[in-house]
């Protein structure tokens, strides 16, 4: 299951405005609305299963993690995905030792948003992943460097923290990319 | 841009078949969000323009603190311009280091004829000596611009690129925009006829630079 879906459609609605071709804007237009078609038409009809899950404990997974180097020492971000097998939880903050500031993101249409907090949902996933969900890493101690690993704990609202060693990747590092 | 139309049909058809599977009886195993929307991605991550847009009048300042003309100082080159800005973590870094990583594999007459120019969109914070020193870590040689924000913002709206001005949120702490696709201009005409959205890769930029040096199509 792709929770990319929404950043996905953000990216392609924006491309499709900066060609200012009413077929771009459709496109755009058709995404949002399949996305948001599929969505509502299944929420109803898995209600029993969530039910189920949401009683159980969370189980959570973290793979994936990553930091590309940055260009300066003044920030880096960090991306991960987090599976769960169990109840609902939910990601409500992140530390490292290698910044002072650490916040969660969401980018949509070239705007960053900082969120207080990620749903993960039960029997679910929650991606970070380039042009989407990210971590911003500020103040940082020092400028990162290829296959450093930075130790990033995650705290989770049921499930409490989860350490994670992140390896620095290189700046053009991208897993989520499909080309 | 029929790709785009075709994708959008497909689009449509998937989530018609989706919902006609969760109406009748679904039994709760589907995951909620499997829509086959990546199945486009395989397409070329460029876009041709049929309508190329003209490259903005802009006259800005560059990393050294000297007036930059960009129609004069880029006409007959081929030229990538994109707008970000320099605290931002995630696709403003990624999409220059993806243009520095596939410039790097040009033989040395074609990168020199290349021209990439980053202008910010923050350029209160974005100063000629931080573009600089941002830059230098891409590729010492890409162009750094900044100026005022009213001129900058016009001069993106001429490429379809809508940006807003900084705001501080509650935390006081500054929210950018950047742009959300590189625009390649020809040396041949000097209009901006290539889009290239921020999921575009090293590879595709690779496959794609040395037709874009002489002004062709990818």
């Amino acid at each position: 299951m792709r929770r990319g879906v929404r950043t996905r459609t953000g990216a392609r609605d924006a491309r499709g405005l900066a060609t200012g071709g009413a077929k771009g804007l459709m496109t755009g237009g058709a995404l949002l609305v399949a996305a948001g078609l599929v969505l509502t038409g299944c929420g109803s009809a898995d209600g029993s299963a969530q039910t189920d899950a949401a009683s159980k404990k969370p189980d959570l997974k973290v793979s994936g993690a990553y930091m590309p180097v940055p260009p300066t020492a003044d920030m880096a971000a960090g991306y991960f995905t987090v599976t769960n097998s169990g109840g609902a939880d939910e990601l409500t903050s992140v530390t490292s030792d290698i910044a002072a500031d650490v916040t969660l993101h969401t980018t949509d249409g070239g705007a960053m948003k900082e969120q207080k907090s990620f749903d993960v949902p039960a029997g679910g996933r929650l991606d970070f992943a380039r042009g989407g969900n990210h971590v911003m890493f500020d103040k940082l101690t020092h400028r990162p460097k290829l296959g450093e690993k930075v130790s990033v704990e995650l705290h989770f609202a049921e499930s409490g923290t989860i350490t994670v060693e992140v390896p620095v990747k290189a700046a053009t590092y991208n897993p989520s990319s499909h080309h | 841009m029929r790709k785009n139309t075709l994708l959008a049909a497909a689009l449509v058809a998937a989530a018609t078949l989706t919902l006609s599977a969760c109406g009748s009886g679904d039994d709760g195993k589907k995951p909620v969000a499997e829509v086959s929307v990546e199945s486009g991605s395989s397409d070329k991550a460029a876009t041709v323009l049929d309508k190329p847009f003209t490259k903005p009048d802009l006259v800005l300042t560059d990393t050294h603190g000297k007036k930059y003309d960009l129609v004069e100082q880029t006409k007959g080159r081929p030229t990538l311009i994109y707008f970000g800005y320099t605290h931002c973590p995630d696709v403003c870094p990624l999409t220059m280091s993806n243009i520095a990583v596939a410039k790097k594999q040009l033989p040395k007459a074609e990168q020199d004829k290349l021209r990439v120019v980053f202008v910010t969109t923050d350029p209160e914070r974005d100063t000629p000596s931080a573009l600089a020193s941002w830059l230098k870590a891409q590729d010492p040689d890409f162009i750094g611009l900044t100026g005022d924000f009213s001129t900058i913002q016009a001069g993106a709206r001429q490429l379809g690129i809508s940006i807003e001005p900084p705001t501080k949120d509650k935390n006081g702490k500054v929210v950018s925009m950047h742009g959300t696709q590189v625009v390649a201009f020809s040396p041949k005409t000097d209009a901006g006829y290539v889009l290239y959205g921020e999921d575009a890769t090293v590879d595709d930029y690779t496959k794609d630079l040395p037709k874009l040096i002489k002004g062709e199509t990818p």
